[in-house]
C-alpha cells in the first residue's frame, strides 16, 4: 500500500488521483478529527514530504469529490502553517471554488480574491486562483489581463506562461500563444513536454496562417525533433513528428535540394516520418492498453493506433 | 642515534576533567547555536508590491534569455526579445521607481528594508562570535597551559603551533596536544559530528554560512541591500548586446536521425 501512496499525482492523471483519494482515510489516520491525531504525529512526521503529500491528497480528494477528506487535509495544513500562509490561502480558495454550488458562489470567491489582493498585491497563489476562476467563469479576456499583470511582476514563472499560452490559443491568438510558450521554454529549456506542446501549437498555426505556413511547419518539426532528442520514448513527440512531417510533405514545403544547409531536404523529412511511424508502432506494441502502468495514457495510445491506421494504407 | 621518547607523567584525571569536558561543551554549543540560529533566523522578506517583484525578477529574465536562448529561439524571436530587454534595462522600465534613477543609492542605514537585511546578517555573525569568545575565554581561564593528550603518531615540527598553542615549551615533542589547541581542533573538526546529529544542512556549520554569504546569487532576491539595481540592469543589458546567437534547433532533424535511427538513413 505504501508504494501506491507514493505514486505521483499530476493534474490530468485521473486514475492515480482516484487511487490516491481512496486511501484518504488511511493516510489521514483512523480518526478524522485532526486534533487527536496531531499530537501523536507531530514529533515523528512533521516533515516537508508529509505536508506535500497531504497537499496532493487534498487535490486528489477534490478531483474525486471527497470533499470531507479534502476539508480534513486543508484543516491540517492550516493548523500547521497558519491560515494566513499564502499557499494555504490558495488551497482554501481552491476548496471554496470546488465546493461552490452555483454562479453567485463563484462570484463571491472572486470578490474575496479581490479583497485579499488589494491588501497584499503579491500573493502569487491567490493571483493564480483568480486567473483560473476568471477562466472558469467564461471571462477569458479578463483572465488574460490578470495573467499578464501577474507575469509583468513575475516574468520567471513557467507555469503561468504555459497557462497564458493555453488561454491565447483558446482565443485563437496563435502568434501570442507561441510567444508565451517560448518564454516558458526559456525558463525550462530541457522540458520535452513543452517542446512537444510548442510543436503542436506551431502545427495548428501552420494550418491556419497563410504566408508563414511553411516556416511554422518547419519549426514545428524542429521542436518535435528536439522533444524526442530530450526524451526518446515520448509518445506525443513521435505522434506530433509523424503529423508535422506529413504536413510538410503534403504541402511540399521541403525543397528537394535546399540552398541553405539549415533547411532539411525532402528526403530527410521522409526519413523522419518513417522513423516516427516505426517508433510509434514499437511504443504501441510495448505498452499494451491493458497494462496498469500505462493506464493513464490509454487515450494517447488509442490515438496513436488510430494515426498508424490512417498512415497504413498509404504505405 | 635512537630517538629518545619523551615521557610526561599525566594525571589520568586530565582526561576526565579537561579533554572530555571541552569536547562535550563544544558539541553542545554547536547544537545550541544551530537551534538559536533557526530561532532567530528571519526569512527574506517577499516583495510587497508588484513593481518591486518585477525589479527582482527582471534580471533573472535577462540571465535566462542569455543562457537558454540557444536551446529554444530562432534568430528572429531572439532579436525581438533581446531588443525588448535591452531597451527595458536601459530605460529603467523595470525599476521599482524609475524616477529615482541615477540618484545615489539610499543609505542602507536609513532604508528600512536594507536595515532588516543587515540585522539578519548581524544576528548570524553574533551567533558565531559570542559562543566562540565565551568558550575561548573559559578555556583560557581554566585550562590554559595543560598538556592533555599525546597523539599516537609522529608529526613534523610545523604542527607545533597548531597543536601546542598556549604552551610555551620549545623542546616539547609535537605529539603533545595542549588544551587550547584541542579547542581549536574541535572547532574545526566537529562539522561531520554536527552533520550526523543535526542533519546535513545545519546552521552549526560555519562553512555553510560563509558559503551562503559568498554566493548571493543563490538566494531568492538577487539584489543585496545597498546595491543599485540600475547598475545591474545596465551591465546585464551590455551582456545581452554582445551575445552571439546560435540555435541548436538548426539541423536537429539530421541529428535525431543520426543518433536514434541510423538504420533509416
Amino acid at each position: 500500500m505504501g508504494g501506491l501512496v507514493d505514486a505521483e499525482v499530476n493534474g490530468s492523471d485521473v486514475l492515480s488521483a482516484l487511487r490516491l483519494s481512496q486511501q484518504a482515510a488511511a493516510i489521514l489516520g483512523h480518526g478524522l478529527a485532526p486534533n487527536t491525531h496531531a499530537t501523536s504525529s507531530k514529533s515523528s512526521r512533521d516533515t516537508a514530504e508529509e505536508y506535500s503529500r497531504i497537499e496532493q491528497l487534498f487535490l486528489a480528494c477534490l478531483q474525486t469529490g471527497d470533499d470531507q477528506s479534502a476539508q480534513t487535509c486543508l484543516d491540517r495544513l492550516s493548523n500547521r502553517f497558519g491560515p494566513s500562509n499564502e499557499r494555504v490561502m490558495g488551497l482554501r480558495g481552491l476548496f471554496q471554488e470546488a465546493t461552490a454550488k452555483d454562479q453567485p458562489a463563484l462570484e463571491k470567491c472572486l470578490a474575496e480574491y479581490e479583497t485579499i489582493l488589494s491588501e497584499s498585491p503579491v500573493n502569487v497563489p491567490i493571483m493564480k486562483r483568480r486567473v483560473a476562476l476568471l477562466r472558469s467563469l467564461q471571462r477569458p479576456s479578463d483572465a488574460i489581463a490578470a495573467l499578464i499583470q501577474l507575469l509583468d511582476a513575475i516574468p520567471t514563472d513557467a507555469e503561468a506562461w504555459g497557462e497564458l499560452a493555453d488561454l491565447y490559443q483558446s482565443q485563437g491568438l496563435g502568434a501570442q500563444a507561441i510567444f508565451s510558450l517560448e518564454e516558458a521554454l526559456l525558463i525550462a529549456p530541457n522540458s520535452w513536454n513543452i517542446h512537444a506542446r510548442l510543436g503542436e501549437l506551431l502545427h495548428v498555426c501552420s494550418s491556419s496562417s497563410e504566408g508563414d505556413a511553411a516556416r511554422l511547419a518547419g519549426k514545428s518539426v524542429q521542436h518535435f525533433c528536439r522533444s524526442i532528442e530530450l526524451c526518446d520514448d515520448y509518445l506525443r513527440g513521435f505522434y506530433g513528428l509523424a503529423l508535422a512531417t506529413s504536413r510538410v510533405l503534403d504541402q511540399k514545403y521541403a525543397p528537394e535540394s535546399p540552398s541553405d544547409p539549415a533547411i532539411p531536404s525532402r528526403k530527410t523529412i521522409q526519413q523522419l516520418q518513417a522513423f516516427a511511424l516505426q517508433r510509434l508502432e514499437h511504443i504501441i506494441q510495448s505498452r499494451s492498453v491493458d497494462d496498469q502502468h500505462w493506464a493513464s495514457s490509454r487515450s494517447e495510445l488509442i490515438a496513436a493506433k488510430e494515426l498508424l491506421n490512417r498512415f497504413a494504407p498509404s504505405k | 642515534m635512537a630517538v629518545v621518547e619523551q615521557t610526561i607523567l599525566r594525571d589520568p584525571a586530565l582526561f576526565y576533567w579537561i579533554l572530555f569536558p571541552i569536547s562535550v561543551v563544544m558539541i553542545l554549543t554547536g547544537i545550541l547555536r544551530h537551534y538559536a540560529t533557526v530561532l532567530m533566523n528571519t526569512p527574506p522578506k517577499p516583495a510587497s508590491t508588484l513593481a518591486e517583484s518585477r525589479e527582482r525578477h527582471a534580471l533573472l529574465r535577462g540571465v535566462n534569455l542569455r543562457n537558454h536562448a540557444c536551446a529554444v529561439l530562432d534568430r528572429e524571436s531572439f532579436e525581438a526579445r533581446k531588443n525588448y530587454l535591452v531597451n527595458g534595462f536601459r530605460s529603467g522600465a523595470f525599476l521599482k521607481d524609475p524616477n529615482n534613477r541615477g540618484q545615489p543609492p539610499a543609505n542602507p542605514m536609513t532604508d528600512p528594508a536594507g536595515m532588516e537585511a543587515m540585522m539578519g546578517m548581524l544576528k548570524g555573525n553574533m551567533m558565531m562570535m559570542i559562543p566562540q569568545t565565551l568558550i575561548m575565554s573559559w578555556i583560557n581561564a581554566f585550562f590554559s597551559g595543560f598538556v592533555i593528550l599525546k597523539l599516537p603518531f609522529p608529526l613534523t615540527i610545523r604542527f607545533k603551533s597548531m597543536l601546542q598553542s598556549g604552551v610555551m615549551t620549545r623542546d616539547l615533542d609535537v605529539q603533545w596536544v595542549s588544551s587550547l589547541s584541542w579547542y581549536f581542533l574541535n572547532l574545526m573538526g566537529l562539522q561531520s559530528v554536527f552533520g550526523f546529529i543535526l542533519g546535513s544542512d545545519n546552521s552549526a556549520n560555519q562553512m555553510a554560512q560563509q558559503m551562503a554569504q559568498a554566493n548571493p546569487a543563490a538566494m531568492m532576491n538577487p539584489m543585496q541591500p545597498g546595491q543599485d539595481p540600475d547598475k545591474l540592469f545596465l551591465s546585464e543589458a551590455e551582456n545581452l548586446e554582445v551575445m552571439e546567437h546560435f540555435c541548436i534547433l538548426d539541423g536537429v532533424e539530421e541529428r535525431v536521425l543520426r543518433n536514434f535511427a541510423p538504420e533509416v538513413i
